[in-house]
């Protein structure tokens, strides 16, 4: 048991190292849209948010 | 196999013996597959502006539209369609092959998408074999949780069923920190530039070594004993489809799985991982690497709680843990989020609290903001009025007027817009100057842009967050033996993944969308928690009259 703590300890402190050295990355989990801005129009209406 | 779960008397908890390596080697193999399901997970989220730069941009507004809603329809209509399909194949050809060609799907799923040209290559093609791949991963992931969970319910010695099973509840937490390994390390490795243009492939590409690793295990093991048994008493299921969900007695079972457990448990695990993120990064304006430290910490203390919930769900029952977990969160979760603003961002607490903000509108012109595809467009003064003050965190009250709507901070009035008609140019133009008012009014009220880190608490923060991570625990560790115990062998792999899926997918995947919408309905930015508060307490109340404790359940009894 103490090899499977001293484990998840180790992987941990990796990914929270990375994190820590100041990466933005999105943590929240898959999206359930598409993250793409829309192509170039000229009449639409934009979302305004 | 001599398997543990026939040396075992029911009702008799098993000896505190070790566990052998078979046990293990069974453990390992089964959470490799939620591993590179959580993995698969984060990878959509953390490189979705990426991979839409990538597949979708090019695209017209209508396509987009139309793929948006094909991407929605992966998560939430696929998914569960996906846990009948391998729950029927699961209960019908064995556990041990219905797992290997889950996990062979999901992975390879995973690893095209790696190797897959973009838009500028192929065109309209990248995009449409990209959302078939996310089609096919969602078929598969359908069928594994449910796979892994009964695999290894039923290697595991009777009295120990929690212990075994809470093991896989942890993959989410693995899932992520691998998939912040494998991104972050790239990303460092390559340089940003690099990432955005090839690097981002990488992480899709590694999951060829986990789909190699999760087969090579899963080929060298036994069918679960179970099965086996029935299998050679020709005992199995011809209907799985039928007799889970076309008789009564069995149906009334998944109905009370769904509604009086796994509702409940996937709102607070969604609130306890990402609400709390989105209420971060969202409302309290803590920057997204500050905020992802915060969680990350909480998980790290938190994740060994999945153990411990399920080892005591051997010994007192699995129903008291997950209903006091619903409870506890039910009752606990607006202190908690208040709490949580006042050790982050006094300053916002403390402009809430001091400047009164009001949306004078016409109620016919403000709609409930729901938009979990991001497609919607909401266009009426009131709906802009509202979505940028949301976007500022600013608790508002709503006052019926007629005409455009107006937002009146302190003694100030600012007249909103409507973007009906406009051009996007012309649209964009007022959204900026109107933006621009709203917030250098609200910042004369002392609202702050950013939460000030010299001022936050950071141990009350840690811990807040890390009680929030135990509430998932409580309702998460213990929940794959419940559902497992409530079903019998010949139907368990199709009967508990339904319900585990519509709750985890429905429930729990329209909580952002939902919680954002009511905020942005009533203006206040806690009301967001009504959905997880009202939720976890339907599911404790059915919970307590409906559900029965299945701890001591012989889950060969029915065989």
């Amino acid at each position: 048991m103490w090899k499977l703590a001293a484990g998840f300890i180790a992987f941990a402190a990796v990914a929270m190292w990375l994190l820590a050295a100041g990466s933005d990355v999105d943590i929240s989990g898959e999206k359930h849209g598409i993250e793409a801005p829309p192509a170039p129009v000229s009449t639409a209406a934009s979302n305004p948010s | 196999m001599a398997t543990a779960a026939a040396k075992a008397t029911p009702g008799i908890p098993a000896k505190a013996t070790p566990m052998t390596s078979e046990e293990r080697k069974v453990i390992f193999a089964s959470s490799l597959g939620t591993v590179f399901e959580w993995y698969d997970f984060y990878l959509y989220g953390t490189l979705a502006v990426i991979i839409g730069k990538q597949f979708f941009s090019n695209l017209d507004p209508a396509s987009q539209v139309i793929f948006s809603l094909l991407a929605f329809a992966a998560g939430f209509i696929v998914r569960p369609f996906g846990a009948l399909v391998f729950g029927r194949l699961g209960d019908m050809i064995g556990r041990k092959y219905t797992f290997l060609v889950t996990i062979l799907i999901m992975g390879m799923s995973t690893f095209i998408v790696g190797i897959l040209p973009g838009y500028a290559s192929i065109g309209v093609a990248a995009p449409v074999i990209l959302i078939g791949l996310r089609m096919l991963q969602g078929l598969a992931l359908g069928g594994e949780y449910g796979g892994a969970a009964t695999y290894v319910a039923e290697h595991a010695p009777h009295g120990k069923r929690g212990a075994f099973t809470s093991w896989i509840q942890t993959t989410a937490t693995l899932g992520l920190f691998l998939s912040l390994i494998v991104i972050l390390g790239t990303r460092t490795v390559v340089g940003e530039e690099v990432f955005a243009d090839w690097g981002w492939r990488v992480p899709f590409l590694v999951s060829i070594i986990l789909l190699g690793i999760s087969v090579w295990i899963r080929l060298s093991m036994n069918e679960s004993p179970a099965f086996k048994k029935m299998k050679e008493e020709g005992k199995t299921s011809k209907a799985p489809l039928t007799e889970s969900f076309g008789q009564w007695r069995n149906l009334k079972i998944v109905i009370l799985a769904l509604v009086g457990l796994t509702m409940g448990q996937a709102v607070v695990w969604y609130t306890g991982q990402f609400y709390a993120l989105f209420f971060l990064t969202g409302p309290l304006k803590v920057d997204g690497a500050t905020a992802n430290v915060f969680i990350a910490i909480a998980l790290l203390i938190g994740t060994p709680f999945f153990i411990v919930f399920g080892v005591l769900s051997d010994k007192i029952g699995r129903k008291p843990i997950i209903m006091a977990g619903c409870l506890l969160a039910a009752l606990t979760y607006f202190p908690l989020f208040r709490a949580l603003t006042q050790a982050t961002n006094p300053d916002l607490a403390k402009a809430q609290a001091t400047a009164q903000v009001s949306v004078l509108a016409d109620p016919n012109e403000c709609s409930f903001q729901f938009n979990p595809t991001g497609t919607a467009k909401f266009t009426s003064s009131c709906d802009i009025a509202k979505q940028v003050l949301a976007a500022n965190s600013v608790s508002y009250g709503n006052v019926a007027a007629s005409g455009p709507a107006k937002i009146k901070i302190g003694d100030k009035e600012i007249d909103a817009y409507t973007s009906q008609g406009l051009t996007a140019d012309e649209a964009k133009a007022k959204d900026a100057a109107f933006k621009k008012t709203v917030v250098d009014a609200l910042r004369a009220q002392g609202y702050p842009a950013k939460a000030d880190p010299a001022k936050m608490n950071k141990l009350v923060i840690i811990a807040i967050l890390t009680l929030l991570v135990i509430y998932v625990t409580m309702v998460y560790g213990p929940i794959a033996a419940m559902l497992v115990e409530m079903f019998p062998t010949r139907i368990r792999y199709t009967s508990m993944s339904l319900p585990y899926h519509i709750g985890n997918g429905w429930f729990g995947g329209l909580l952002p969308a939902t919680g954002l919408a009511i905020v942005a309905q009533t203006g206040n930015m806690y009301n967001g928690l009504w959905y997880p508060v009202i939720f976890a307490l339907i599911t404790f109340v059915v919970g307590m009259l409906f559900v029965k404790e299945t701890k001591d359940v012989d889950i060969y009894a029915k065989d």
